[in-house]
């Protein structure tokens, strides 16, 4: 589906050359930031400067005009004011430019009337000229495997999450707060206004592209309701599509008017626009970025009966109950453990103070040492009773405990558990007082496919999330291959 | 007032529905007490009458409606009260007559509707009848094409969906007939884009039916 799209956008996230328009040798303009950042980034290819004032950016040429670039051009970076707009455009055809970046803002977001007649022409003229616009009033293309960054440099890992954004900055958020997480991106887009290239173009890309598993969006309004409506329908179709939808309150739109231009409707109606194109609606950058790594990392939901370890030490009792609520009201359900493993729980760890229902407290544990404790995980993962597991680790206890060796030997027995059963084990590491301990644990457990979250509430919504669209989505195949349950 | 000339009457709505394959009560117009009575007679008591005119929007708030009329006598006194109520409230209306339709049976009470997005062009709007929708806005909507699945989902969205599968002894609503008609709904304003809303309120669902009572259409 859409493969058309992957020859027609390859100038985009895979240019051989980049101009960018707007450098200077001795201010700080937005262009020059752009040159150095490309090729601090390892740019494949060369970059070509260009500034009115000529001069030197490092050790290359500031070019007086793109038409003095020596050859053809794939993609050019405009970070120059909305006047020289239609010249640029006409400066492209000649360096047989594939697609223009305009950074540059101050279009129909700023006033909608001459903004919006200057975006008409410059349409206009990019239709004539063949050339696609990606903007104005954006960050544009992000892709680590082509070592393209964005703004100021900033480049995580490559991996398999897509997204589009209307906005650059939470497009830069999406990036940066991947990268602590270890959520890592195959492409991303900044469109800002889209007069040209809008969310749906970027949407079939998108799920073309073989190396996007699943799709993130935020997105503040839309030109062609219909178009999206559709492209979501066949995107949803092959891949997780997750929406944040910005500007669901009345003071937001109005924000979201000046920002990216766009119109407003009800919240209700994107909400039902959402399910009938079989999109996730998140409601915040927590939300998306949880459901983004719950999908990177397990693929797809095995079901919604989960056992919850409340507690791995002091502690696990309020834990346990608290657990229990929140997984509970988010969806998820916490069925008793089997009696036999009840018993052998009971057996191992003494009757007084544990919870061997579900959720399960093992902090007793902590008086029979580490092999005991290893030993409860093992029988409570092993439970056919769930699907998935959530642990609780708090970092500001378990270390005084097992020192930070020993919650290393936890983990890797967690990991290595998880793979062996084939059953998702997903931890909450609830920020507290032993914040290096606790980020060290996060960063080993991400590098190793499980997803981390901060609350139990967190953890729950992203895993039923990932379930819900494995129910819509993946019925089709369950249905045909077996009846197990 | 200012779009009446845009609004058609509950016999023009209703016939339109009726070709486009959505159940309704019909309603005949009825320009005279006489005529009245005989339409009465031929669709069965009991009936109820309204006013039929394009100035007319609160039918029921001026007097403009009467129900379970049970026999001639009592439909022939309905329908100049109706008229008199009517040359009070809206001096200015231009009357046609009056609209007579046989009295539905109780059923539980829905309202399918449709309104336009700036964004996203038409969209179709479900929910129970009477205080669940006005107070407590408890809606559902799906962007025109609805499908049949779009349609189950719509349904099951609202919260009050606890209702249409029978409470204190009442009998469950038909689930697919309400999907049909939402469907059709869809398929209707879909193919006359000159419909700038519609109102089917409300609509009566039934065990195994689900007609609409009364219809608005508001063009362009």
């Amino acid at each position: 589906m859409y493969e058309e799209k992957l020859k027609e956008f390859e100038p985009i996230f895979y240019p051989k050359s980049i101009a960018v328009v707007g450098v200077s040798a001795t201010s700080i303009a937005a262009g020059s930031v752009w040159v150095s950042d490309l090729r601090s980034a390892g740019f494949p290819g060369p970059v070509y400067p260009v500034g009115a004032s000529g001069g030197r950016i490092g050790d290359l040429e500031i070019l007086s005009n793109l038409r003095l670039v020596p050859g053809d051009v794939d993609y050019v970076i405009v970070a120059v004011p909305r006047q020289s707009a239609l010249e640029l455009l006409d400066d492209c055809t000649a360096k047989n430019v594939k697609a223009v970046h305009f950074f540059t803002a101050g279009f129909s977001e700023m006033d909608r009337q001459q903004g919006r007649r200057l975006e008409e022409q410059m349409l206009e003229t990019a239709r004539r000229r063949n050339v696609r616009i990606i903007g104005p009033n954006c960050i544009g293309v992000y892709c680590p495997e082509h070592k393209i960054p964005f703004l100021t440099g900033i480049l995580g890992e490559q991996g398999s999450v897509g997204f589009i954004s209307q906005s650059g900055g939470i497009a830069i958020k999406l990036v940066t707060m991947g990268m602590g997480r270890h959520i890592n991106y195959s492409k991303g887009i900044s469109f800002g206004n889209g007069i040209d290239l809008d969310a749906s173009d970027f949407l079939q890309y998108l799920a073309a592209d073989p190396k996007t598993k699943v799709v993130g969006a935020y997105l503040e309004g839309t030109r062609n309701g219909t178009r999206l409506l559709n492209t979501m329908k066949e995107v949803a179709r092959t891949k997780p599509l997750v929406l944040w939808k910005g500007g669901r309150t009345e003071v937001g739109a109005q924000a979201a008017m000046s920002h990216t231009g766009s119109l407003a409707s009800s919240a209700a109606i994107w909400s039902a626009m959402l399910r009938q194109a079989g999109a996730i609606e998140v409601r915040s950058l927590e939300e998306l970025t949880d459901s983004l790594l719950v999908f990177q990392q397990l693929g797809h939901g095995q079901g919604t009966r989960a056992v919850i370890i409340g507690g791995l030490a002091d502690g696990g009792g309020g834990n346990s109950v608290a657990a229990a609520d929140a997984c509970t009201e988010n969806g998820l359900k916490v069925p008793p453990l089997s009696s036999q493993t009840k018993q052998k729980l009971a057996d191992l760890l003494g009757e007084v103070g544990g919870i061997f229902c579900n959720p399960v407290d093992v902090s007793q544990a902590q008086f029979r040492g580490l092999p005991t404790l290893l030993q409860a995980i093992d029988l409570i993962v092993r439970d056919a009773t769930s699907d998935v597991v959530l642990i609780q680790e708090d970092a500001e206890i378990l270390l005084p405990i097992y020192s930070r060796k020993g919650l290393e030997q936890i983990n890797d027995f967690i990991i290595e558990l998880g793979r062996r059963q084939g059953k998702p084990i997903v931890i909450v590491l609830p920020p507290g007082s032993a914040e290096t301990g606790r980020l060290e644990t996060e960063q080993r457990l991400l590098a190793a496919s499980v997803p981390v979250f901060y609350s139990m509430e967190r953890a729950a919504k992203a895993i039923c999330r990932l379930n819900e669209y494995s129910c819509r989505h993946e019925a089709k195949r369950t249905r045909g291959s077996s009846a197990q349950t | 007032m200012v779009e009446s000339q845009n609004l058609l009457t509950e016999v023009e709505s209703k016939e339109l529905l009726k070709k486009a394959g959505i159940p309704v009560v019909e309603a005949k117009l009825a320009r005279s007490k006489k005529e009245a009575i005989s339409i009465s007679r031929e669709v069965g008591f009991p009936v109820v009458l309204k006013i039929s005119s394009a100035d007319v929007v609160h039918k029921s708030d001026s007097g403009g409606v009467k129900l379970g009329l049970a026999n001639a006598t009592q439909v022939g006194k309905a329908y100049s009260q109706i008229v008199s109520s009517i040359k009070r409230a809206y001096p200015q209306a231009r009357i046609d007559g009056v609209s007579v339709q046989t009295m539905a049976a109780p059923g539980v009470e829905v309202i399918v509707g449709m309104s336009k997005d700036a964004q996203f062009g038409p969209v179709i709007m479900f929910g129970l009848g009477g205080i669940l929708v006005e107070v407590l806005k408890d809606v559902s909507f799906r962007i025109v094409p609805v499908t049949e699945r779009d349609a189950r989902e719509m349904i099951k969205e609202i919260k009050g969906y606890p209702v249409l599968q029978g409470y204190r002894g009442q009998k469950p609503a038909s689930i697919p007939a309400l999907e049909q008609l939402i469907v059709k709904a869809s398929q209707f304003v879909e193919k006359n884009p000159q419909i700038k809303e519609l109102d089917l309120n409300p609509i009566f669902a039934y065990a195994d039916k689900a007609v609409a009572v009364d219809a608005r259409i508001i063009l362009e």
